[in-house]
């Protein structure tokens, strides 16, 4: 209960943020409630790594499902290719450059993350792990 | 020399003129072009029937279709045709039957020109199975695949009985077309050598008989008009009845929600492939979806759930709702581990499912073209040939 109260909170800022300006299709909101969550857990927050963001995507972490033991079981390697589902269907790229709607739907973008790392890592990911994740995505 | 005595009265044949071999014209046109045109639609449509691929349904059907006209045309010639077309001729009387029989005991059987009273069985007995067969075949059709003039009313539980039939029906003919030939070799071994050739020819030598066909003229333009209008009807009521909605097969789109989030990772299955309880089962174990987590929000997990409920396999009557309900004990919820599912696909090598033209062996619209409605008709499967590769 307590961090979706915090994601109500960061979802709050991000209308804010959307309503000054920022177009529809921005990913800014999104990113900006990740960090005011990050920093809520973690005063000592000081902003998202791509570089941290890379190393959660390409980590082998094989504590989740046996099937998905990374991110790139299915996302491939290539942030900027195709990736396919476990059950055939295409998995549209990741990098933000290619897939410009990717990480503007700050519902579409919870649930997935909701999934994928218990899918993956076998636990919820932290805002601060979402957020770089993102930013890594941002920069490809 | 050979003289043609087309018309030539049954009645008067005598012995046959010495010196000279007189042969009559025994088979006309009609009969022989039907015969041949039979053998041809009947061999195509056991081939195809037997040899249960789904690729040849069409041809089956239209070979079905074929016999369904031929045999109209030689019900219609049994009355209009000529002299020994016409059933009225066919000496089936018992007691011509029981001297065709005890012939067999004496070696001397009573001489036709026409059909002898055995032959003239087979051949009442083949119109006749012939005809079942194409009412068993339309019914099945109607109710196996809901496709045809039949699928507005018949059911997917009546269909599967009546391709029961349909199939004996099918060995049924079989023996009988073994029993045909045998006839024919016997024939021809015992005294008619060209017994083979008459057919082709329609020509017969004349010699003392025993037929009491009276003799008749052919009516080929009465009979021509009747069997257009006979034929332009059957054909209308086909094609207005199998314009009716099949019965029991969805034909709303998928909802929108539904695909939208189950569509994401696999294929969109129908409602109508799961029972009720299999949909609630996977709905109940989202968070570890055959080994992935493909949890809801709570607001669209219920608004699924009410879908799947209301659209699962006991609202529907087509062949996936029936066949796909018995699931695999060890795997029950895995649609492609159900019993039918695998045999349905046997000898399709896996690497065809793994290829990167079908991916999955969920990813039915891969080769099934109607997938999303859930009919999955024979004609609709295309297995994409690289995948082979």
């Amino acid at each position: 209960m307590k961090s979706t109260g915090r994601l109500g909170l960061g979802v709050l800022l991000a209308s804010l943020a959307c309503a000054s300006g920022a177009s529809g299709q921005s990913h800014e909101p999104v990113l900006d409630a990740y960090a005011s969550e990050a920093k809520a857990a973690d005063p000592a927050f000081n902003g998202f790594s791509a570089q941290r963001g890379e190393h959660l995507f390409r980590t082998h972490f094989a504590t989740g499902k046996p099937e998905t033991p990374s991110c790139t079981a299915c996302h491939t390697s290539d942030p900027k290719k195709m990736g396919q589902t476990r059950a055939g269907k295409d998995i549209e790229p990741m990098a933000a450059s290619v897939t410009p709607k990717r990480y503007t739907d700050q519902a579409k973008t919870e649930t997935w993350f909701g999934r994928n790392c218990n899918t993956v890592l076998g636990r919820e990911c932290t805002a601060t792990e979402k957020g770089d994740f993102i930013t890594f995505m941002l920069s490809q | 020399m050979k003289v043609n005595a087309r018309e030539l009265d049954p009645s008067a044949l005598g012995v046959p003129i010495s010196g000279a071999a007189v042969s009559t014209r025994v088979w006309g046109l009609g009969v022989r072009v039907f015969h041949w045109s039979l053998v041809a639609a009947v061999g195509v449509a056991l081939v195809t029937g037997l040899y249960t691929s789904p690729r040849f349904l069409n041809l089956h059907l239209g070979a079905g279709a074929a016999i369904g006209g031929l045999i109209a045309f030689r019900i219609l010639w049994g009355f209009m045709g000529p002299t020994y077309a016409r059933f009225s001729g066919f000496p089936v009387a018992p007691s011509a039957i029981a001297a065709d029989l005890a012939g067999f005991a004496t070696g001397r059987r009573p001489r036709y020109l026409g059909h002898n009273p055995l032959g003239s069985l087979m051949v009442l007995a083949l119109l006749a199975v012939l005809t079942l067969s194409v009412i068993t075949g339309v019914v099945t059709l109607g109710g196996v695949d809901k496709q045809g003039p039949a699928a507005f009313i018949v059911s997917y539980a009546a269909g599967a009985e009546i391709q029961t039939v349909h199939r004996a029906l099918a060995y049924g003919l079989l023996l009988m077309i073994l029993g045909h030939l045998f006839g024919v070799a016997y024939e021809s071994v015992r005294g008619h050598p060209k017994l083979l050739l008459t057919m082709v020819t329609g020509e017969k030598e004349v010699l003392p008989a025993n037929d009491t066909a009276r003799s008749a003229r052919a009516r080929p333009i009465g009979a021509a008009l009747t069997l257009t209008l006979v034929l332009a009807s059957a054909a209308g009521l086909v094609a207005a009845y199998s314009s009716h909605r099949p019965y029991g097969v969805p034909v709303d789109p998928l909802d929108g929600t539904y695909v939208k989030e189950c569509g994401s990772c696999h294929f969109a299955y129908p409602p109508s492939l799961s029972p009720r309880s299999r949909w609630m089962a996977l709905m109940d174990g989202l968070s570890d979806h055959f080994g992935e987590d493909a949890s809801l929000e709570p607001d669209v997990a219920a608004r699924i759930r009410a879908y799947l409920a209301k659209n699962s396999a006991e609202t529907w009557d087509t062949r996936a709702s029936h066949e796909f309900a018995l699931a695999n004990p060890s795997d029950p919820l895995r649609l492609t581990a159900t019993p039918y599912w695998r045999w349905m696909h046997r000898g399709i090598p896996d690497a065809v499912f793994t290829s990167p033209q079908v991916r999955a062996k969920g990813a039915c619209d891969a080769c099934h073209s109607d997938a999303a409605t859930g009919r999955f008709d024979p004609q609709a499967i295309d297995i994409p040939e690289r995948a082979f590769r």
